[in-house]
């Protein structure tokens, strides 16, 4: 490490990360603390679901999902079903994307992803443009009615991409 | 200017799988992890500043309750946030939480014996200073167990979340307290394979930061990655 100072290693958020994170879903009267990362305003609605390898939704995820300007929030799995659901303003320029940061219980450092969206040029992205088609499809939300869904996979399959940022 | 981060270190904070910490077994990814190629979304991040924090939010013994004092030795938990290349991170944010000083977490999802503390909310978020100099004042958290194997017990801890100015940098650790023999037997400590990285997480007693007849005091600092040696030095970080 040279003379580098020695980094602070990752520690999982575990499954009680809202009550530092999200006080507001804590339950047992934290809710009523204030919250960073609220954000109800934008011009789309992005849900989705957190899957484990066994196919089930990890019902006590977090997301930060910032878009590389003026725009971070958290977005948290709902405690029974484990659906996300964020509103955020639609990001612009060539292969416009959203960056996402995951942690829960069982994952030892938060995983980096992006949500690109669908008909963009994709071409114009060099980390899309690296990846092989089946697994760059892992990225791309897809458009329903007025909402974009986007799962994500911790494993199988269809896992998604993490990246080494 | 290029501005780039130090590349990740490796083998230095727990890989995704840990076995012995059995959540990790059906939620670590099993593809390797992809670099990319330009990450200039990831080298920005979110800032805050004195307006998202409030008074009382870095004193846990107060912040939650008017009513009254929560039960546990009153603790001060102080440090620095740096960089790799020792540069100070000012104004950023840090928030922690913790269980109360009988192992409870204030949240729905905990059903662990001991009862809530009607004065202890476990929550806290304060900034650093211009020098990345933070301070919190809290109740020590207890031990408890967990489900993991049958007979789990996580050393006590305080969890901390901090952000640095680059989505990259983004960090959740949790600190650990000098001496706690429950550190070498949890899984979840040791799923960072090299010894001399849990040390970092060990906070040390500080007894020059002690309150006389108030509180104790730990010392945590925290190292952020920094940043590739494109810019001078003595510039605080991220500038």
């Amino acid at each position: 490490m040279n003379n580098r100072l020695p980094l602070t290693p990752s520690q999982t958020a575990g499954p009680y990360l809202h009550i530092g994170l999200t006080p507001d879903h804590a339950g047992l009267g934290l809710e009523k603390q204030s919250a960073l990362g609220h954000v109800d305003a934008g011009d789309i609605t992005v849900t989705g679901t957190i899957r484990d390898g066994k196919g089930e939704p990890v019902k006590d995820a977090l997301i930060e999902v910032w878009n590389g300007a003026d725009q971070w929030l958290r977005a948290v799995a709902d405690p029974n079903t484990g659906r996300f659901t964020f509103r955020a303003t639609r990001p612009i320029g060539p292969a416009p994307h959203l960056a996402l940061w995951i942690i829960a219980r069982g994952i030892n450092s938060g995983l980096h992803t992006r949500m690109y969206f669908p008909s963009e040029s994709v071409d114009d992205d060099a980390a899309l443009a690296a990846l092989p088609e089946s697994r760059r499809k892992t990225l791309i939300a897809k458009q329903r009615e007025d909402m974009f869904h986007f799962d994500i996979h911790l494993q199988g399959d269809a896992e998604t991409v993490f990246f080494d940022v | 200017m290029i501005k780039r981060l130090i590349p990740r270190a490796k083998n230095w904070h727990p890989p995704p799988l840990t076995p012995d910490y059995k959540t990790t077994i059906a939620r670590a990814p099993r593809q390797p992890f992809v670099t990319l190629p330009a990450a200039e979304t990831e080298l920005t991040g979110p800032t805050f500043g004195h307006g998202d924090v409030g008074p009382l939010d870095h004193d846990l013994t107060r912040n939650f309750s008017a009513e009254g004092e929560p039960i546990g030795p009153r603790i001060i938990v102080h440090g620095r946030v740096t960089d790799e290349n020792a540069r100070p991170v000012p104004e950023t944010l840090i928030e922690i939480w913790q269980a109360n000083a009988g192992g409870r977490y204030r949240h729905m999802a905990d059903t662990y014996l001991a009862p809530l503390d009607p004065h202890f909310g476990g929550g806290g978020r304060t900034l650093t200073d211009e020098n990345g100099h933070y301070e919190f004042l809290t109740i020590r958290p207890g031990a408890y167990p967990w489900p993991n194997a049958g007979n789990s017990w996580r050393p006590a801890h305080i969890h901390f979340s901090v952000f640095g100015t680059a989505f990259a940098q983004r960090l959740i650790t949790q600190m650990y307290f000098e001496g706690d023999p429950l550190i070498a037997l949890c899984p979840i400590a040791q799923s960072i394979p090299d010894p001399r990285a849990v040390e970092r997480l060990i906070a040390p007693l500080d007894m020059e930061a002690t309150l006389p007849f108030d509180a104790m005091a730990y010392r945590f600092d925290i190292v952020l990655r920094g940043w590739q040696a494109t810019h001078f030095e003595n510039q605080p970080e991220g500038t």
